[in-house]
């Protein structure tokens, strides 16, 4: 438990600090509680969802940084894209299957901006409507199948 | 995309949940019954193991001949790593020389892998406990105490991720070399995102060239399967004089000692 909560830490002040282009950690919730993180994204320039804003709610286990954190979109707007889920579930690798503990929240917003950032058709996934309807609510509990990690 | 079922398929079930759970036990039971790494063990373990299998009773026979007992390690997808830093670092409790180098070459590891692109902050905690293990062998500390480190999950899984990170490190610094051995159209970055720094992930021998190349530790594993009559010893690198000496089964490593 100890090792979570210290690594969290160091994350969260190497955000705070020196937060990439377009992710902000919301530091007022995020210190209430250093096992939920609150982080706002904006949509990259020159791309589809350029000028759009958008919330991940990060949750960290006590076996974090050895487990991957749930991360899922929240609040008003969900990215409408072909790997993101009407109801904020993301399908993306690193979130699961390949996570390493050498990975962090930070190059987790990175890859999740990217992805936003490659995409050509905004549109939902081909199985939102029966995904959503039997889903977990954790996203972790979905056995992803990733096919195409391009779009 | 969600994976979706072909066979009865309920479409109000949640098949997923009930998926990982399953897992989920398989791996607590795992957990509960067997060490990341045993005591030294005696070759009759194998014997009862493979009572019934005439061929495998050959080959323990073989390795009997060779070697004086074994370490089994946990088989959760990370026992080369567990296998190889238990049985270097217990060769290096008994060899001060061999300690200076490795000492040497692990202490400038970490600056190789930020140049390489891997963020400070994250390697920075794992090469910190690795360093401190590296320092608690340098004052000989008891063996009891290594082994108990190795069995400590908050050490040891710090322990199998830095020697993952260093597998990377070394197979992205080589990719050139590297990449004509990677299956499918995996650039070696895909490669090592995918099968080396994740935890759990499985062992080949890339990323065993890899480790005995980045460590300078040279390895004998001895190869047990179906085929031939004996086991069959392969040295890393090729014509080395090997440090440890590893049992492969088909999807596991273990310590051998002579």
């Amino acid at each position: 438990m100890a090792s979570m909560e210290k690594r969290l830490q160091k994350e969260l002040q190497a955000l705070l600090r020196d937060p990439p282009l377009g992710v902000t950690v919301d530091s007022d919730k995020t210190s209430r509680s250093l096992s939920e993180w609150t982080v706002d994204l904006e949509g990259a320039p020159g791309t589809l969802y350029q000028g759009e804003k958008f919330q991940l709610a990060f949750k960290f286990g006590p076996r974090y940084p050895f487990e991957s954190p749930q991360v899922i979109f929240t609040g008003s707007n969900i990215p409408v894209h072909p790997h993101v889920y009407s109801n904020g579930h993301i399908c993306l690798s690193i979130l699961t299957d390949d996570w390493s503990p050498a990975l962090s929240v930070q190059s987790v917003c990175l890859s999740i901006v990217s992805m936003l950032s490659s995409c050509k058709e905004k549109k939902r996934p081909p199985d939102n409507s029966i995904y959503v309807k039997t889903c977990s609510k954790n996203p972790k509990n979905t056995k992803w199948w990733y096919h195409d990690d391009t779009v | 995309m969600a994976e979706e079922g072909t066979l009865h398929y309920d479409p109000d079930k949640n098949y997923d949940e009930e998926t990982l759970a399953q897992q989920r036990i398989i791996e607590k039971q795992i957990a509960g019954t067997q060490d990341f790494v045993t005591e030294r063990l005696d070759f009759s373990v194998l014997e009862q193991e493979y009572a019934e299998d005439p061929v495998y009773i050959k080959k323990v026979r073989s390795l009997k001949s060779k070697y004086l007992c074994l370490r089994k390690t946990r088989g959760d997808g990370n026992c080369f790593y567990r296998a190889f830093g238990f049985a270097y670092f217990e060769k290096l409790l008994e060899d001060q020389e061999e300690f200076n180098r490795f000492r040497d070459v692990a202490s400038k590891s970490k600056d190789v892998l930020v140049s390489l692109g891997f963020p400070q902050f994250t390697i920075e905690d794992f090469h910190d406990t690795f360093m401190e293990v590296v320092d608690k062998v340098g004052s000989q500390c008891p063996l009891e105490e290594l082994h108990k480190i190795f069995n400590d999950q908050g050490y040891s899984d710090y322990l199998v991720v830095y020697l993952r990170l260093l597998v990377s490190g070394h197979l992205q610094k080589e990719a050139d070399f590297f990449s004509n051995f990677v299956e499918g159209d995996r650039t070696i970055k895909e490669f090592c995102n995918q099968e080396v720094e994740p935890m759990g992930k499985e062992s080949d021998h890339i990323h065993i060239i890899a480790l005995t190349a980045v460590t300078g530790v040279s390895v004998r594993v001895e190869y047990m399967d179906r085929g031939g009559e004996t086991t069959n010893a392969h040295d890393f690198p090729d014509g080395s004089t090997p440090k440890i000496a590893l049992l492969y089964r088909p999807g596991h490593y273990d310590i051998l000692y002579t």
